[in-house]
């Protein structure tokens, strides 16, 4: 895996990002932009389900996603980029690991509560209040992307 | 203005930020979870009042404004604590007064957008009928806040 990090790090898109005045900070504002709509409207979602703002009907919130998804997007896009302009240092990052396996429960947990909240009930029923277990669903989902934020930001600073 | 970063960096609170391993990066982390509550929140709303999501009531989402309040506080509190930290050398820096620039321009612009919410005489917000001003407001909001993460990133490189 190092071998083939290594030589990631030596390519020209490598170097391209790393090197180039304006490439890295462009990708850094993408991934912070990316993240507030993730994790904005992601994070409106679990907080309805927890019972939060009422008012907002359930079922419609699920409009919410294609801003979650062009979030992710530019996200996995940039963070993909960043990875690529310095992979043996983040993949050796016990902090940086910590920060994809949230990223992949997060991501888990968004479709388990998709499943589990947005499925139609039968027609002409109204939806059913947010279950239990989707409830801790959608709270562990708020511990999973913020723990991402946190253990994100902790890279520069822990092994 | 330099004599006034020059103590400020010398504040006990700045030294403690400088010698006590945690408190930068716990900072840092704060302004990124500020971040979001703020940026993410913003959007959800200007996006709303721009039609976007629909089906959900624009009251509800104009009443997402607690938590982007509250995100603002979590940024100005961490934000002065990083500035304190380093005030000579943000002080002279040309993206953190631009960003501070674009952060007076959007909190001017949602004074707008508050006051065009409370002084309206027609109930636009009940009947999802945001007037073109409200319109342009939202999409100033939503460009001004891209222009304050962008140079507050860019502070790092400048």
């Amino acid at each position: 895996m190092l071998g083939f990090l290594a030589w990631l790090d030596d390519t020209q898109l490598s170097h391209f990002v790393a090197e180039t005045t304006w490439v890295y900070p462009t990708l850094e504002t993408m991934h912070t932009v990316g993240m507030a709509l993730l994790i904005g409207s992601l994070g409106l979602i679990d907080l309805r389900v927890l019972g939060f703002k009422p008012e907002l009907p359930l079922l419609e919130t699920q409009r919410l996603l294609p801003l979650a998804w062009l979030g992710f997007t530019l996200n996995a896009f940039s963070g993909t980029l960043l990875f690529i302009s310095d992979s043996v240092m983040f993949y050796s990052s016990y902090t940086f690991r910590l920060k994809i396996v949230l990223i992949i429960l997060g991501g888990i947990n968004a479709a388990l509560l998709g499943r589990k909240v947005f499925q139609p009930g039968p027609s002409g029923t109204a939806p059913s209040p947010p279950t239990v277990g989707a409830k801790w669903i959608a709270g562990t989902s708020l511990v999973f992307w913020f723990g991402a934020i946190i253990a994100g930001r902790l890279v520069a600073y822990t092994p | 203005m330099m004599d006034l970063f020059v103590w400020l960096e010398h504040t006990p609170i700045a030294n403690a930020i400088r010698t006590t391993r945690w408190m930068y990066p716990t900072f840092e982390t704060s302004h990124y979870i500020g971040l979001a509550l703020l940026v993410g929140g913003i959007m959800l709303i200007d996006l709303r009042v721009l039609g976007f999501a629909r089906t959900l009531p624009l009251k509800s989402m104009i009443g997402l404004l607690p938590f982007v309040w509250v995100g603002f506080l979590i940024n100005v509190l961490s934000g002065s604590m990083l500035f304190i930290y380093g005030a000579t050398s943000f002080g002279v820096n040309h993206a953190f007064w631009l960003k501070m620039t674009f952060m007076v321009l959007a909190g001017l612009n949602a004074l707008a957008f508050d006051l065009s919410v409370r002084r309206s005489k027609v109930d636009w917000v009940g009947a999802d009928l945001p007037p073109t001003y409200v319109k342009a407001f939202a999409t100033l909001s939503f460009v001004l806040w891209l222009c304050v993460v962008t140079t507050g990133r860019w502070m790092a490189y400048i």
